[in-house]
């Protein structure tokens, strides 16, 4: 293999790396949101249904999918908010001063 | 293929003749067996699906049997094809570490961009995966490949406790593992695989309704108007496609080099 650079430069293919990690990173997250949304629903609708087969209440499916969906909500807050806003450096998180974008 | 659509191509059935519209539909993706096997029937699927792995086989092989420090020819266009996927696809979610991968994932996808794309090919003109079950071995691999590394790299115990991330209170890693068990067993792969189904079904049956209707509109009557946006409606699907089945074997390749990537360290 000939590994070379495509003669673009340096900072074309450190531009182009950064878009291609910056993609894969966004599908992998939207998706894992999207995981949590439906899962949380489908977690706890579960386990209210259950519950409510064993106390004859009914109402307990549709409780449990609303809790499931604050679960969900609550925790993709924490995870992408919270600790993405830790995680990131600390000139990226109050300005976008010198931003060349 | 189906009976509708031979009788429509060889029995003149077009607007005002009569003759209803012989609209596509799951028949449309139920193939007549060549030959059985006992109970098998081996159909046209299973034989694209057939030459599609030896598509991407002849093509590595003959492009790297005797590769050269100055690439020429074919092996020009197999290092494009694998630096394309390396440096799109591997690197931004393995890094340099995840190198050792590129194998799996070239295989991966370009078997599943070959598959794709011969629902664009005339005479082959079928997606392989518009039909699920040539998706789920590939999920199912996916996943084993997953699942082997996040517990050879982690530990059994260590995986599954990395899957929430760290510094969630006691309660909390309570309350969620339902939610990260169901999504990491049910959810994850079954959308992996129904994304990449869904989309070549979808794509193949508005290729086909449009294909069809501007067959059916042809006529010297105002059928003709209609036939020509027909086409025109056609020439864009299949141009849409084109993107579809490249933008689904990059789906599923990049989603996997993601899974791998959290598999090889924590990803929290």
């Amino acid at each position: 293999m000939s590994g070379k650079d495509n003669g673009a430069g340096p900072r074309f293919a450190a531009k182009r790396e950064a878009a291609a990690e910056s993609r894969a990173q966004g599908l992998d997250i939207g998706w894992t949101v999207s995981g949590y949304l439906v899962s949380g629903m489908l977690a706890y609708g579960l386990i209210g249904w259950l519950i409510g087969r064993a106390v004859h209440v009914s109402l307990l499916l549709p409780v449990g999918m609303l809790v499931g969906l604050a679960i969900s909500i609550g925790f993709i807050i924490y995870r992408y908010g919270v600790q993405g806003a830790a995680a990131q450096p600390k000139s990226q998180r109050t300005s976008t001063k010198g931003d060349d974008r | 293929m189906t009976g509708d659509v031979n009788a429509l191509a060889s029995g003149g059935c077009h607007i005002f003749s009569g003759c209803g519209f012989p609209a596509p539909g799951l028949q449309d993706f139920e193939w007549k067996p060549f030959f059985t096997i006992g109970s098998v029937g081996f159909t046209k699927p299973m034989l694209l699906a057939i030459l599609a792995a030896l598509v991407v086989i002849v093509f590595f092989w003959v492009a790297f049997r005797s590769p050269k420090l100055v690439p020429r020819g074919m092996q020009n266009i197999g290092e494009v094809a694998i630096l394309g996927v390396r440096d799109q696809i591997l690197r931004p979610s393995l890094g340099r570490k995840g190198d050792s991968y590129l194998p799996f994932l070239v295989s991966l996808f370009f078997f599943i961009y070959i598959m794709n794309v011969m629902e664009l090919i005339p005479i082959l003109q079928f997606p392989v995966t518009s039909r699920i079950g040539f998706v789920w071995p590939m999920v199912f691999i996916v996943y084993f490949v997953y699942l082997y590394l996040g517990v050879k790299n982690q530990g059994a115990w260590g995986y599954l406790k990395n899957m929430i991330p760290p510094g969630v209170p006691a309660p909390i890693y309570v309350i969620l593992v339902p939610v990260e068990l169901l999504r990491f067993f049910v959810f994850q792969p079954f959308t992996l695989g129904v994304r990449l189904f869904g989309n070549m079904f979808a794509g193949h049956l508005l290729l086909t309704i449009f294909t069809i209707a501007t067959w059916y509109l042809l006529s010297l009557s105002v059928g003709l108007i209609y036939a020509a946006g027909s086409f025109a409606l056609a020439i864009f699907v299949f141009l849409l496609e084109t993107l579809v089945t490249l933008l689904q074997a990059f789906i599923f390749t990049t989603l996997t080099a993601t899974y791998i990537a959290s598999s090889l360290e924590a990803s929290h």
